[in-house]
């Protein structure tokens, strides 16, 4: 347990240094809350209602999508993760410790929003803190159980930043944060369900979380669960 | 005495090119063992497979003994500080760490430093730091010494003689035959995904049957000559030059180099 823990707090000390994941999980997702939350609420002010669940769609997809897949595929893509063979450590503790990590930088990323937007542009707070943060949590490993599969599939850092892309870019536009999910043509409306930003954002509203808002949740989780352990188990045998 | 490892009729494949087609050695504990083979015989395949880092078609490998396996110079995050990974190592294998190996192996004066800002020396001596953590009884060093300087070379040979002087058991997988020849105590020569060789580097000398090597320098040049019986061809190589009125100047007598046998070992394997 030592070892996890220790692990896990490096792990959370790497990201910091490498900066990747510095810039994907702080500094992009808050200089597009800064810069955003002010345009937002100045042009739609009735954006207050929901600024905070926007801006935290856009910072998990980002850190999820953008920020973890980079970090699993140095590790899985490569001769580290004879590092943990080689101690006898299983080989998906890289994965919990990568994921784990990642999980708290977006949740201070996400505490961050939520403290200064109420400040900074008269957001309104959700008025359920512990079920929001329940359903932030829930977003939070759904999204990074999705990001986990992409690192560890993708073993080309080109195709990597690509195909990233091509998850990140239709959540943050077809998921309803910057513009009315409902206006966007029925096709468009319906891909963006495929997305956990779709359904994390409206998890998070006041009276969304419900089990017709959940259910994607636990299917893409178990689906993302089973897929990453088999990854795992195909990466055993080098 | 229970060997440290025993290989018996180990077989790899990857898809229909085979590497491995029976490797059959064993290494007695205590001593430092080399496996030599030129770029693409299996070396490093062997290695993994015998660490556990590989799976393998058939054959069995028995080890009796912790393992330490001192890992390429491209198996850390790159935003690593040595320390650091010193620090895991020990949590994951429940160890203390050996302060004065660290501080033999110069881990301390890298400190400040990304594993990524590292150079090829400091790199090997902090794997080298990693694969002792857990205090191995078995220790597999991968190249250890590649390019690495000289002084690293030599600080690096320093610290393999005094493990072995502890009681570990060394096996070294290397290109660099002077390194073998001076440091192991036996190799194995890999050769078409077989054992070509196994034993001492004089049983090697003896095998190859090229024992002696004179090399001479006269008035009119340098000439080397390889015989089995030194005697009879030192006397008669002097008494034709004393008999042409040739001068010596200089005359050297060695037993060829373990490159040299090495290379005489693929060649006759090769036709």
């Amino acid at each position: 347990m030592s070892g996890f823990l220790y692990g896990a707090a490096l792990q959370w000390k790497l990201d910091i240094r490498s900066k990747s994941l510095l810039v994907t999980c702080y500094i992009v997702p808050l200089i597009f809350f800064l810069l955003m939350g002010g345009i937002f609420t100045s042009v739609m002010p009735k954006m207050r209602d929901t600024l905070i669940q926007s801006m935290i769609v856009m910072s998990v997809s980002m850190g999820a999508f953008i920020g973890l897949p980079p970090s699993l595929m140095e590790t899985y893509g490569s001769d580290v993760k004879k590092v943990y063979k080689a101690n006898g450590v299983p080989l998906y503790l890289g994965l919990v410790t990568m994921f784990f990590s990642t999980f708290v930088h977006l949740m201070i990323t996400c505490i961050i929003i939520l403290l200064f937007a109420p400040v900074l542009f008269e957001a309104i707070l959700p008025i359920h803190l512990p079920r929001f943060f329940l359903a932030l949590a829930i977003y939070i490993v759904v999204s990074l159980s999705i990001g986990s599969i992409l690192g560890l599939i993708v073993k080309n850092q080109a195709k990597l930043t690509m195909i990233a892309q091509l998850v990140f870019l239709p959540s943050i536009l077809l998921s309803g944060i910057m513009f009315p999910a409902d206006l966007l043509p029925n096709f468009l409306e319906m891909s963006g369900r495929i997305f956990p930003a779709f359904w994390g954002y409206r998890l998070m509203l006041n009276n969304g979380f419900r089990f017709e808002n959940l259910w994607y949740f636990i299917a893409a989780f178990c689906v993302a669960v089973i897929t990453c352990g088999m990854l795992i188990s195909h990466t055993k045998d080098m | 005495m229970r060997s440290a490892i025993q290989v018996c009729e180990l077989k790899k494949s990857y898809g229909s090119h085979v590497v491995l087609k029976g490797l059959d050695f064993q290494v007695e504990p205590g001593e430092i063992f080399a496996l030599l083979g030129v770029n693409g015989a299996g070396k490093t395949t062997a290695f993994e497979c015998i660490e556990g880092l590989r799976t393998y078609d058939s054959g069995m490998i028995t080890v009796n003994g912790k393992m330490g396996i001192q890992l390429q110079s491209s198996s850390l995050p790159s935003h690593m500080k040595p320390m650091e990974a010193v620090k895991l190592f020990a949590k994951w294998n429940k160890a203390k760490i050996d302060d004065v190996m660290i501080e033999n192996l110069g881990i301390k004066e890298m400190e400040k430093k990304q594993y990524i800002q590292l150079s090829t020396g400091q790199k090997r001596r902090l794997h080298l730091a990693l694969a002792l953590v857990g205090n191995p009884d078995i220790i597999f060093l991968d190249e250890p010494t590649a390019g690495v300087d000289v002084e690293g070379r030599l600080s690096l040979h320093e610290q393999i003689r005094k493990l072995q002087s502890k009681g570990k058991t060394i096996v070294l997988a290397s290109h660099d035959m002077a390194e073998v020849e001076t440091l192991c105590d036996r190799i194995a020569i890999l050769n078409g995904g077989k054992i070509a060789f196994c034993g001492t580097v004089s049983e090697l000398t003896e095998k190859v049957g090229k024992k002696y090597r004179i090399h001479i320098k006269t008035q009119q040049g340098t000439n080397t000559f390889e015989t089995d019986n030194i005697e009879d061809a030192l006397l008669s190589l002097l008494g034709e030059l004393k008999h042409r009125g040739i001068g010596v100047l200089d005359i050297k007598v060695d037993k060829g180099t373990l490159e040299q046998h090495f290379i005489e070992m693929a060649r006759r394997e090769g036709s």
